[in-house]
């Protein structure tokens, strides 16, 4: 029955009959056939196999009464495609979102409620958003210093004590405490445990990291395996970045993902790509202070100490082969030169035997010539007087005294019976 | 006769040899150089191998401190 009629006419209807030409009405300008956008504010939402929003007009007040609303729901069997689809880009729906639907509308005549059947989603406008809501978030964090705020915290040299925000069982968490375990190094781990997706998430990370933050760790760390964009949305929950970039333990993010960064690991003090290369950079650090701090002195005391026997060997060695050589050159020098002066002397000594062996043949040959015996072959003879005396004058003898004429073959008696003159 | 310190004993070994290299050692102070500068590396050979042998029994312990990682 056309409105126009039934307006004109004083017909009365039955309640059913009204909903019946009321539904046929609204069918017939926002029916199934005649699909609309709308564009509000999610003031309410929920979900149960079926979503169920209350869309306002955007920027209007709780608080006002009179404000319209409309009463939209998405059937499960169109929610659940759409439901994904915004997951993977991190988008959820909740109270403030600005979201345009698109559907009919409908009317529920056993509640006497109209509403808005939902059949698709602006997606694009709403990723839109969310990226929009995003870069206002940075760049408010970025006005307040709060970026670098985490950065400027003083970093152990031997990060040891851990605090862990993260939820245990999950693959992150296993990989990341499997890195610091598995190290060789005494970490201690204290974990606060939270959920790391959903719409609890973000609180339950904030208290965790203040709890941790008063425990004057070393650092804290924020770990959370890959997923969706969706997934992930509670690390660029703008309570969360405060929550870290006003922290006085620096905080590492360990969040795995292969899009952009979330906010968290911008606020953090180091960011890691996947829980495992955070549980290996906090290693590393630890390794890198073993290294620099214990290792590499040890070694150098191990090489000087070794260096300061060899060089001690060395010496003593050497001076004691020089101690040898010295004193054996020192003997040898001795003996050479005794010997050159035995050689000298023996030398000297044949040439003076030799002197006086001619000296004494020379004087033997000159002797030779006055030897008696020459003489008295010669025919001359040698006279001894009664004593024995030679001879020389005739005043050796007396006349009558016998005297002894030695001859060359032998000696006569004779007596003296005068004398002669001079020899002529 | 006290032998010194390390550096002291091997000054005093190295005057020795110093002497020797200089020709300054009589044939009668041969004898008593010879045998002071035995002496002193006969203690300075005593107190290298007691050093030494400290040094092994902390080597190990250094070197695994040095390798370990």
């Amino acid at each position: 029955m056309p409105l126009d009629d039934a307006s004109s006419d004083e017909t009365i209807f039955e309640v059913g009959q009204f909903y019946e030409l009321l539904t046929a009405q609204l069918e017939s300008a926002f029916g199934r056939r005649h699909p609309r956008w709308v564009r509000g504010e999610i003031a309410k939402v929920y979900e149960k196999v079926h979503l169920y929003v209350d869309l306002v007009d955007a920027g209007s007040a709780s608080s006002d009464t009179k404000r319209p609303v409309l009463n939209a729901h998405c059937w499960g069997s169109q929610w659940n495609p759409l439901k994904k689809k915004l997951a993977v880009d991190g988008v959820t729906l909740k109270p403030g979102t600005i979201v345009n639907f698109y559907g009919y509308v409908d009317v529920y005549a056993p509640q006497g409620r109209i509403g808005f059947t939902v059949t698709s989603i602006d997606v694009e406008g709403l990723l839109g958003d969310v990226a929009r809501r995003r870069q206002e978030l940075i760049a408010r964090l970025q006005a307040e210093g709060l970026l670098e705020a985490n950065k400027r915290c003083a970093l152990s040299p031997v990060p040891l004590r851990v605090g862990l925000v993260a939820s245990p069982g999950t693959e992150g968490f296993s990989d990341f405490t499997g890195q610091l375990l598995n190290s060789g190094y005494g970490f201690e781990i204290t974990l606060v445990k939270t959920s790391v997706q959903g719409e609890a998430a973000p609180a339950q990370i904030v208290s965790a990291i203040e709890a941790l933050d008063e425990r004057y760790l070393d650092i804290i760390c924020l770990v959370r395996g890959g997923g969706s964009k969706g997934d992930l949305a509670c690390f660029d929950d703008e309570r969360v970045a405060r929550a870290i970039a006003t922290a006085s333990t620096p905080v590492f993010t360990g969040i795995g993902h292969t899009g952009d960064e979330s906010i968290a690991d911008m606020v953090a003090h180091t960011r890691s790509i996947t829980p495992t290369k955070l549980g290996e950079e906090i290693a590393s650090i630890v390794a890198q202070w073993d290294q620099r701090n214990i290792r590499v002195p040890a070694q150098k005391v191990l090489n000087a100490t070794q260096a300061i026997l060899d060089e001690a060997s060395e010496y003593v060695g050497e001076r004691r082969r020089t101690m040898i050589f010295a004193v054996r050159d020192r003997l040898r020098s001795e003996a050479r030169h005794l010997g050159a002066v035995r050689r000298r002397l023996v030398l000297q000594g044949s040439h003076l035997l030799d002197s006086a062996s001619q000296m004494l043949l020379s004087n033997r040959q000159l002797l030779s010539a006055y030897d008696p015996k020459k003489r008295l072959a010669q025919g001359w003879s040698i006279v001894t007087g009664a004593h024995g005396n030679v001879v020389r004058a005739l005043s050796d003898v007396r006349i009558g005294e016998s005297v002894r004429v030695m001859v060359s073959d032998g000696s006569f008696e004779s007596t003296v019976n005068g004398k002669g003159g001079p020899p002529t | 006769m006290t032998i010194g310190d390390w550096n002291e004993a091997a000054n005093e070994l190295n005057a020795i040899v110093a002497s020797f290299d200089e020709g300054e050692v009589s044939v009668d102070d041969l004898f008593v150089k010879l045998e002071r500068a035995t002496e002193i590396i006969e203690s300075l050979e005593a107190r290298l191998d007691a050093t030494k042998a400290k040094v092994e029994e902390l080597t190990p312990r250094i070197a695994r401190v040095a390798e370990e990682q």
